[in-house]
């Protein structure tokens, strides 16, 4: 099958040394990806029509209940709209945030900008775990900002953790890097004299940036938002720690199903439905590049 | 004669030593809780295991949860690697359904007649080798006079203090099948209807439904006040805190959570698993550890120090609201639906 793939000719020659080649140089990635991706999907994808006890126990039926469930329950339709919805508030949050610290960075040169760059990579050497206990002691009730408030005179705590608001911060703080690496990668084409060709001609500050720069950074814009946008979906780590059980999501469902109700075979439909997703995440990007392109 | 042993043999003859003499070093596998759980049990039953059976090694295989540790199993039913697990006994009622297990009586091991007759369950393959119990933990200094009632967790002034790890958390499951029962609910079959309606006053105070890593550090912090958690540990945190923490049994009334011990159906060593088994049975073993980490024994002869026995709910047996975990497994579905639509949306 990815032979009959990888022998097709690649943009608009074949390349040298021929299909063979070609096949061969691909080979150990597509192995690679077979084993480490595909077959683990498959077995997912096996997994979700296998029968399940009450007790969770799975004696080697079959049987769709699990994707009835999955298609027919509110709960679940819920879930996907909670997870794509929050997920898109967060892109947006990280898009707004990183876009200004991107254009700097693509801007500024020598030991200034990689000065910058380590600083802006630096948070992804810490574990998102810690990260989020980070969020948690900033959030929480006695935290820096609710004494901060206080000290303004505000009589209530902010209710900034245990609920959405939390999950939303502590997201966007957590995927920031790699919306500004994305940005900076999709910032190549920006150069600084077709700006000053804009100014040249008349255009004030504002125009320039929304007429030239912006146009000119989408698609790192795009590839940064999709790939924002497919960390925050599957992230379930920071949405556990910082949702205190009052945010559903598809990915602290997975967990929970998996590891608390021992229901592999709905954990796994669950999977699928990411995947889907993504998948559908991957489309939209595709589309999106070829507009702005 | 299995693989393993053929090829040592092999290795032994090739280099024309004597075989190994019978009796050589074993090494059973236990698989058990991570953590606390790991390095009381360690101290309080496999090293003296381990001194009083020198030829058997004990290899402790560490495992988050239960649920975890059933994952482990399913992986390796071709080939496993553990002779011994402790779990939960719902989860262990799964691993018996799927084979994982061999079946523990008294024909196999005669302490098994010893044990308590709620420690033994005709369809699940291990015996009971810990009891547990739901308590109500509170930070001491937030409350000078303790608390005796689950009331206290819809008091208004707790309100954003109260801890509870909710459904489908088991804790969560308990706290809801004890207060059915004492609101008169229907119980089980009635997917504890009351047990919901009585959550309607306590979910406006609750901070996190999530407590991580577990509930008792929130507590000893001061982060919350009072909450819901498991009788062990929090016993073990009130002294390892100097008493920030205490825990007790409500009024309402407590519910057991029960850990079985399993023999792989399988296992490497079956042998130097089964004198594993019956140490860890033992009156000697069960009063050492109840006396180390407060979960009440499961072995009637058990002799246990009257100051550890009185921190574990073995004088509270009246208060025990019994919960057939296999029964509500088949309802947890429906629970938790009400659950998360009339219970969690109060707590916004």
């Amino acid at each position: 099958m990815t032979a009959a793939v990888l022998s097709a000719p690649i943009g608009r020659e074949a390349a040298p040394g021929g299909p063979m080649l070609v096949a061969l140089l691909l080979a150990p990635i597509a192995v690679l990806n077979a084993i480490g991706f595909l077959l683990p999907v498959l077995n997912l994808a096996v997994m979700s029509f296998q029968e399940v006890q009450a007790s969770g126990a799975m004696t080697g039926g079959w049987s769709t209940a699990k994707w009835q469930a999955v298609a027919t329950d509110s709960f679940y339709w819920e879930l996907l709209g909670n997870s794509i919805r929050t997920s898109l508030v967060i892109t947006l949050l990280t898009l707004v945030v990183s876009y200004p610290i991107a254009l700097y960075l693509h801007r500024s040169t020598g030991l200034w900008r990689s000065l910058l760059l380590v600083l802006v990579i630096s948070p992804l050497l810490l574990s998102a775990v810690v990260r989020t206990y980070g969020w948690i002691a900033i959030l929480s009730d006695q935290g820096l900002v609710n004494a901060a408030l206080k000290a303004f005179g505000a009589r209530e705590p902010w209710r900034l953790m245990f609920n959405l608001t939390g999950v939303t911060i502590g997201l966007t703080e957590i995927l920031i890097p790699y919306m500004i690496l994305a940005l900076l990668a999709g910032f190549g084409r920006l150069d600084a004299r077709v700006e000053e060709a804009a100014a040249t001609l008349g255009a004030p500050p504002f125009k320039v940036f929304w007429r030239v720069v912006v146009p000119l950074s989408l698609p790192g814009v795009a590839l940064g938002s999709l790939l924002t946008f497919v960390l925050a979906v599957s992230s379930f780590i920071t949405p556990k720690l910082l949702g205190g059980g009052r945010v559903f999501l598809l990915a602290t469902e997975v967990y929970d199903q998996s590891i608390v109700n021992l229901d592999w075979p709905l954990a796994a439909t669950l999977s699928i439905v990411v995947l889907v997703v993504f998948g559908v995440a991957i489309a939209l990007y595709g589309r999106i590049l070829k507009s702005v392109g | 004669m299995n693989r393993r042993s053929f090829a040592v043999s092999a290795v032994v003859l090739a280099f024309g030593f004597a075989a190994a003499p019978a009796g050589a070093q074993q090494t059973v596998t236990v698989m058990a809780y991570s953590g606390l759980f790991q390095d009381r049990y360690t101290a309080a039953v496999i090293e003296p295991f381990e001194k009083a059976n020198p030829g058997i090694k004990v290899t402790y295989a560490p495992q988050q949860s239960s649920a975890a540790m059933i994952g482990q199993l399913r992986a390796q039913k071709a080939a496993p690697q553990a002779d011994v697990v402790i779990m939960d006994v719902s989860v262990a009622k799964a691993g018996t359904d799927e084979g994982l297990y061999v079946k523990l009586d008294d024909k196999v091991l005669p302490v098994i007649a010893d044990l308590y007759p709620n420690a033994r369950f005709p369809d699940v393959a291990g015996v009971a080798v810990t009891f547990d119990n739901l308590v109500m933990i509170y930070n001491t200094e937030a409350f000078p006079t303790p608390p005796k009632a689950l009331t206290a967790l819809a008091d208004p002034a707790n309100k954003g203090k109260v801890v509870i790890p909710g459904i489908p958390d088991i804790q969560g499951l308990s706290l809801i099948a004890i207060l059915d029962r004492k609101n008169g609910g229907p119980g089980v079959d009635g997917k504890f209807e009351k047990g919901i309606e009585a959550m309607a006053p306590i979910a406006p105070n609750v901070q996190t439904w999530e407590p991580k890593p577990e509930v008792y550090a929130p507590v000893i912090a001061g982060q919350a006040t009072i909450g819901i958690g498991w009788n062990a540990r929090a016993q073990v945190n009130s002294d390892t805190s100097g008493g920030k923490l205490k825990a007790v049994i409500p009024e309402e009334g407590t519910a057991f959570q029960i850990n079985v011990i399993n023999l792989v159906a399988g296992a490497p060593q079956p042998e130097a698993a089964k004198k594993f088994i019956a140490y860890a049975l033992s009156p000697e073993a069960q009063k050492a550890f109840t006396e180390s980490m407060f979960y009440a024994p499961t072995n009637a002869k058990a002799q246990i120090d009257a100051k550890a026995i009185d921190r574990t709910a073995v004088k509270f047996l009246d208060k025990v609201v019994p919960i057939d975990w296999l029964a509500v497994a088949k309802v947890r579905d429906q629970v938790a639906e009400q659950w998360r639509r009339r219970v969690i949306p109060l707590s916004r």
